[in-house]
């Protein structure tokens, strides 16, 4: 077990808290380990330096720890490196408390600072190259938005080699024994992170790293969960390859795969879905593969997602409604990027018929591209119509091989 | 009409005046990113190819957006603020890493 008195480096120590019992973290994370709000405390010649706060409930144990380290007058600098309120709770007694220190945040970070703290309070911007001295310690600062807010940094303290990531590297998972050297398997908890808060943002991922490629890294100070010290480039690797595997078709056969999911109440739909994927599958380059919602597990509905250059979804209409499996399927999105992926939607309908407007429309908001109007057909489709669902298929292939679209608004 | 070419989706638009880019991407559905949609956030940030000329100059809020990124951002606009103003001219606009 931890004492109060937590060094990670000669010259930081960690001042965060634990949150042993969290069992459910930003409404979508399960935490079964529990969770930390980690913070740390620089010192330098001339002063010292708090990077971030903590959970506003856990605002006691963060000046306990401070208080043991330092004086509130010697405090030169906080920096905000991510300004959730997982990070930034303790923020407003903090500076009160220390009124000459000046509060560093990154530029996307001002609206969201003046969301959140309703009140005008001094700040400096820090952008990449951005460096600032606590005598003879000296801290860079890096631009690395979009991890998992637009506001997220990071920054490098030269001296001690310590790379503090924000929320890049974080773990929820509790465990006062604080490195990764010393805590329990936290494998699960590092991937299911990345997972749900990294992934969609993987080319963010890879900008960050080419950045921190710039220093020698000897700690990783994330925000949540174990300090990593045994083999910082490990993490940095799998953060890496994470973020760069996802085509595997692309990388194995070269080719772009088109997803056709379907669900038929009277085998309409899955008509229409057979033609569409046989009109997508006929252009060179492009494998169509159909998927029936119907019994497709959620973890299969994301990989299938992740690979897909382009995604159809089919539904019939049922009360006004495209059915919930249709729902379900690009509710996965959140935990993707869509940006570039061509989308477009189908389905039969009896009466009303708005499922697939209904599910074009949604996939507007997702950023998919939607070349195509959707395509719907009135009860039994007839080879006509089939052949329509053939061509719209091809047309979507196409587009997604690099065809031109034209059009006037 | 003015034609925007959102070039990483390979769409050609004709539009009349006075539209957003961002207007002309959801409505036709190209893949660019939006965040906040009122200039705070510069998720919408992109390259202006060419056709500068032809969109509205960056306002208060777009400038200060573009000053908190590194780098030159000459060529840089968010695409939530600036508008097509030209009756005629090309813009290519490309907003991919």
């Amino acid at each position: 077990m931890l004492g109060e008195i937590v060094p990670v480096s000669e010259n930081v120590h960690f001042i965060g808290a634990f949150d042993p019992k969290i069992r459910t973290f930003d409404i979508i994370m399960k935490t079964a380990n529990g969770s930390s709000y980690n913070s740390y405390l620089v010192r330098g010649s001339k002063g010292v330096c708090v990077m971030d706060t903590v959970k506003k409930e856990f605002s006691d144990t963060f000046f306990r720890r401070l208080e043991l380290l330092c004086e509130y007058d010697e405090i030169l600098y906080i920096v905000l490196h991510h300004l959730e309120p997982d990070h930034s709770g303790a923020l407003i007694e903090l500076m009160q408390k220390a009124p000459k220190a000046k509060l560093i945040i990154s530029g996307r970070a001002v609206m969201m600072l003046k969301g959140l703290i309703k009140t005008d309070i001094d700040f400096e911007v820090a952008n990449t190259g951005k460096i600032i001295s606590l005598g003879d310690k000296t801290i860079e600062f890096l631009s690395t938005p979009f991890l998992h807010w637009p506001d997220t940094m990071s920054s490098y303290l030269h001296e001690e080699k310590i790379l503090f990531s924000g929320d890049v590297f974080g773990s929820h998972y509790y465990d006062e024994r604080l490195f990764d050297d010393e805590v329990g398997d936290f494998s699960y908890a590092f991937k299911y992170y990345y997972d749900h808060i990294m992934r969609p943002f993987k080319q963010y991922v890879l900008q960050a790293l080419k950045l921190y490629e710039k220093f020698e890294i000897e700690i990783i100070a994330p925000l949540h969960g174990p300090v990593l010290r045994s083999n910082p480039q490990f993490y940095i690797q799998e953060y890496s390859r994470w973020s760069s595997e996802a085509k595997f078709r692309k990388h194995a056969f070269n080719h772009k795969m088109i997803s056709i999911f379907y669900m038929s109440s009277y085998d309409n739909t899955h008509k229409m879905a057979e033609k569409i994927t046989e009109g997508a599958d006929s252009i060179d380059g492009i494998v169509a593969s159909m998927y029936d919602l119907a019994s497709l597990e959620e973890s299969n509905m994301i990989d299938l997602l992740e690979e897909s250059d382009a995604v159809i979804v089919g539904s019939p209409t049922i009360n006004g409604d495209a059915v919930k499996p249709a729902w379900d399927l690009l509710s996965c999105m959140a935990y993707l990027e869509s940006n570039g992926k061509v989308g477009a939607s189908f389905g039969s309908f009896g009466w009303t018929g708005e499922a697939p407007e209904m599910l074009h429309d949604r996939m507007r908001w997702l950023n998919f591209r939607l070349p195509v109007e959707p395509m719907k057909i009135k009860l039994i489709p007839t080879e006509e119509e089939l052949y329509k669902c053939y061509l719209f298929g091809s047309e979507i292939a196409e587009i997604s091989m690099g065809k031109m679209v034209e059009m006037e608004i | 009409m003015a034609v925007v070419y959102l070039k990483d989706d390979n769409i050609k638009v004709s539009v009349s005046n006075g539209k957003t880019i961002r207007q002309i991407a959801q409505r036709v559905g190209a893949s660019m990113e939006f965040g906040c949609r009122v200039g705070d956030c510069a998720t919408c940030v992109a390259t202006v190819k060419e056709g500068m000329q032809y969109l509205s100059p960056k306002n208060e809020k777009e400038i200060k957006a573009l000053e908190m990124l590194d780098g030159d951002t000459t060529n840089l606009r968010l695409m939530c603020q600036c508008s097509v103003q030209s009756g005629e001219g090309e813009i290519i606009i490309s907003y991919s890493f």
